[in-house]
């Protein structure tokens, strides 16, 4: 039970924080410290960051930094997005994909940091 | 239309199940120039659309572990409001640095776990190959 709190806990101030990032903490999280599966990890974790997104909302909302227009074309965007992702992951291997975005991520972070 | 587009490439990543969220904040910031804040305020709003319609398969499969999810729900919520009333006070540049130091543990942490399934890869591979060599 200390496990659960402690990892929503963290996993919360960090999708709190960051407004992302939860789920790059849960998943992990529910896969080596509470043995779920993958399949299982990645429900669970989208399920749990919804209320952790609508409770942060109300901060960045009260603080006047939610942009609805550009907020629903990025939405529509990432729907259609999903649905692309979904067919294209089938074909192409997602370890290339990782790779792709570990690069990214390593220089991004760099340029952000300096 | 560019908007359109970042949710795009951050849907397609979102499937890959690793955070489309961080690359829509930083194509909004970096690309777009939008301020931090406003950059993490729009993948709230992104988020809530993109999650539901993964939440209706996941509940139809059943596969959400509710004895996992409930009480991470519960304290979950508790650290989002520490989270994001700290980071609604932060300064705009730090917090930019801060997210920069996330995502670089985030890479450093996927490099990890690209060398680890490699070894085990090759490991796999060269017992497959003794084994061969054992028959003969």
């Amino acid at each position: 039970m200390w496990k659960k709190i402690a990892i929503g806990i963290v996993a919360g101030f960090i999708n709190g924080f960051f407004a992302s990032g939860g789920g790059m903490i849960l998943v992990p999280s529910f896969i080596y410290l509470l043995s779920l599966n993958q399949k299982e990890a990645r429900a669970t974790s989208i399920f749990c960051i919804l209320p952790m997104v609508i409770v942060s909302s109300f901060f960045y909302y009260k603080n006047n930094y939610i942009d609805w227009k550009l907020g629903i074309m990025c939405a529509i965007g990432g729907i259609v997005g999903g649905i692309i992702g979904a067919k294209l992951l089938k074909n192409v291997s997602d370890k290339i994909l990782r790779i792709a975005f570990t690069i990214f991520l390593l220089y991004v972070s760099i340029k952000m940091i300096i | 239309m560019a908007y359109i587009l970042i949710g795009i490439i951050s849907g397609i990543v979102s499937g890959s199940g690793m955070g489309g969220g961080t690359i829509l904040i930083l194509c909004l910031s970096m690309f777009m120039g939008m301020d931090q804040h406003k950059a993490q305020a729009t993948n709230l709003v992104f988020f809530v659309p993109t999650s539901i319609s993964a939440i209706l398969v996941n509940l139809k499969q059943k596969i959400i572990r509710w004895d996992v999810a409930i009480p991470v729900c519960i304290t979950g919520m508790i650290g989002a409001c520490i989270g994001a009333f700290i980071s609604s006070k932060t300064a705009v540049g730090e917090l930019k640095k801060i997210f920069g130091i996330f995502l670089l543990l985030v890479a450093l942490f996927e490099i990890y776990k690209l060398i680890k399934e490699y070894i085990i890869d090759k490991k796999r591979h060269n017992n497959i190959i003794n084994e061969k060599e054992e028959e003969k």
